[in-house]
């Protein structure tokens, strides 16, 4: 990694001073909302839900495959 | 001379108090932990999958792969200088793509499955038009200044790039020309991935760092530390909010957008090789990490702990990928195979 000349440096204060001002969240609600969202899809992710792995596309049904 | 450097010390001082500032702006929101959020969510238990398919065809290393939005078809890149087209439910080749130049690194499919797009030690992005009736050249992308890592289709339209020149570029498709070029990382673009809903990618690079960019904009809008090496992968979770990375530093983390944090990170004292690829299952509790030694892990995302392994190739596991609909895992290997694995 090189070091970086006088433009560089200069964009590099704009994009910090840019990402400083972001708006962030408290992570004791952030963190509980991802948990939550990842919960509620569980029962839709087949590799958690056996009813929904039933159809399973990469298993041989009979003897003959349509190609 | 003298005022140039005194200018350059100014603006370090200037940087390294910005840098700060952010650090405790970070603190001051981090009232909480993956540890007491997931504290009453059960243990899942033994993750164990059946390899379904193993698929032979190419002649090396495989680099990458990546599924089309239908979950049935699936480009592979190998360093024999072949794209594969694959139906992965009959396990059928259905198109080869010779390539002019057989060090591909990365290879995408577009969302309407009209197009294919490969690029590596080149510099050049290619984009392939799979619906002639042999593939065709469509546009040569080139522009960057080193290696092409990652590519990813936006639409038939539009491409995003990231390369080694340390930048990632959006492209137009239809003028072949750059629409805009994202600088910011210190060292070789590795990885990236688009927001589900189109308005920000992530990329991770060669200076341990993560960065959420604007796609419009064309700024850096956050920039995630922890790693103490390469990211190689990176991977959003499906409602835009988290993001999963892969390090050659053996562990994958995971940051939290909203609060600008690590939130997690997934490492086990006997897992000493890098981290090539990671994929997350539909509902990203599940995350596949491609590792060197040969093996793919299954890490419970909300836990931190390893709940399942994928064993069976013979050479490092360089790309994975989970399909649309959420219904398995494929694993691309050095070892020429891909695994397809539910």
């Amino acid at each position: 990694m090189e070091e970086m000349d006088l433009p560089q440096m200069k964009k590099e204060v704009e994009s910090l001073k840019y990402q400083l001002a972001f708006k962030r969240e408290k992570s004791s609600k952030t963190v509980t909302d991802l948990v939550k969202w990842i919960e509620d899809c569980v029962p839709e992710d087949p590799f958690l839900n056996p009813e929904l792995m039933k159809n399973n596309p990469w298993v041989e049904k009979g003897k003959c495959i349509l190609l | 001379m003298a005022a140039e450097k005194a200018e350059m010390d100014k603006l370090k001082k200037e940087c390294d108090a910005l840098r700060t500032q952010i650090e405790a702006a970070r603190k001051a929101v981090n009232d909480g932990s993956m540890s007491a959020s997931a504290g009453g969510v059960a243990g899942l238990g033994r993750i164990q999958l059946k390899l379904r398919k193993n698929l032979k065809g190419h002649l090396a290393k495989i680099y990458a792969m990546h599924w089309s939005a239908d979950s049935r078809q699936m480009v592979s890149a190998s360093q024999d200088g072949k794209l594969l087209i694959w139906d992965t439910f009959t396990g059928n080749k259905l198109v080869a793509v010779p390539l002019k130049s057989a060090w591909v690194m990365s290879v995408a499919f577009a969302p309407s499955g009209n197009l294919v797009a490969s690029g590596g030690l080149d510099n050049i992005c290619t984009v392939y038009n799979i619906k002639a009736a042999s593939p065709k050249t469509l546009r040569e992308l080139d522009a960057h200044t080193g290696y092409l890592s990652c590519c990813r289709f936006l639409s038939d339209t539009e491409i995003l790039t990231a390369s080694g020149d340390t930048t990632c570029c959006l492209w137009d498709l239809e003028t072949g020309k750059q629409k805009t070029v994202f600088t910011n990382h210190i060292g070789d673009c590795m990885s990236l991935a688009l927001s589900p809903d189109m308005n920000t990618f992530i990329s991770g690079a060669c200076d341990s760092l993560a960065k959420l960019w604007d796609l419009r904009e064309g700024a850096c809008k956050q920039t995630f530390s922890g790693h103490t090496s390469d990211i190689n992968a990176i991977a959003f979770f499906q409602n835009g909010h988290a993001i999963i990375t892969g390090s050659d530093d053996c562990s994958c983390k995971m940051y939290d957008l909203r609060s600008d944090q690590e939130v997690i990170t997934y490492q086990d004292p006997s897992l000493n090789a890098g981290v090539t690829s990671v994929a997350l299952s539909n509902s990203g509790r599940l995350i596949f990490a491609g590792y060197d030694d040969f093996n793919c892990h299954i890490w419970d995302s909300l836990k931190g702990e390893k709940i399942g392994v994928l064993s069976g190739h013979d050479n490092r596991v360089s790309c994975t990928g989970v399909p649309n609909d959420g219904m398995g895992v494929c694993t691309g290997s050095w070892d020429s195979f891909l695994k397809l694995w539910n």
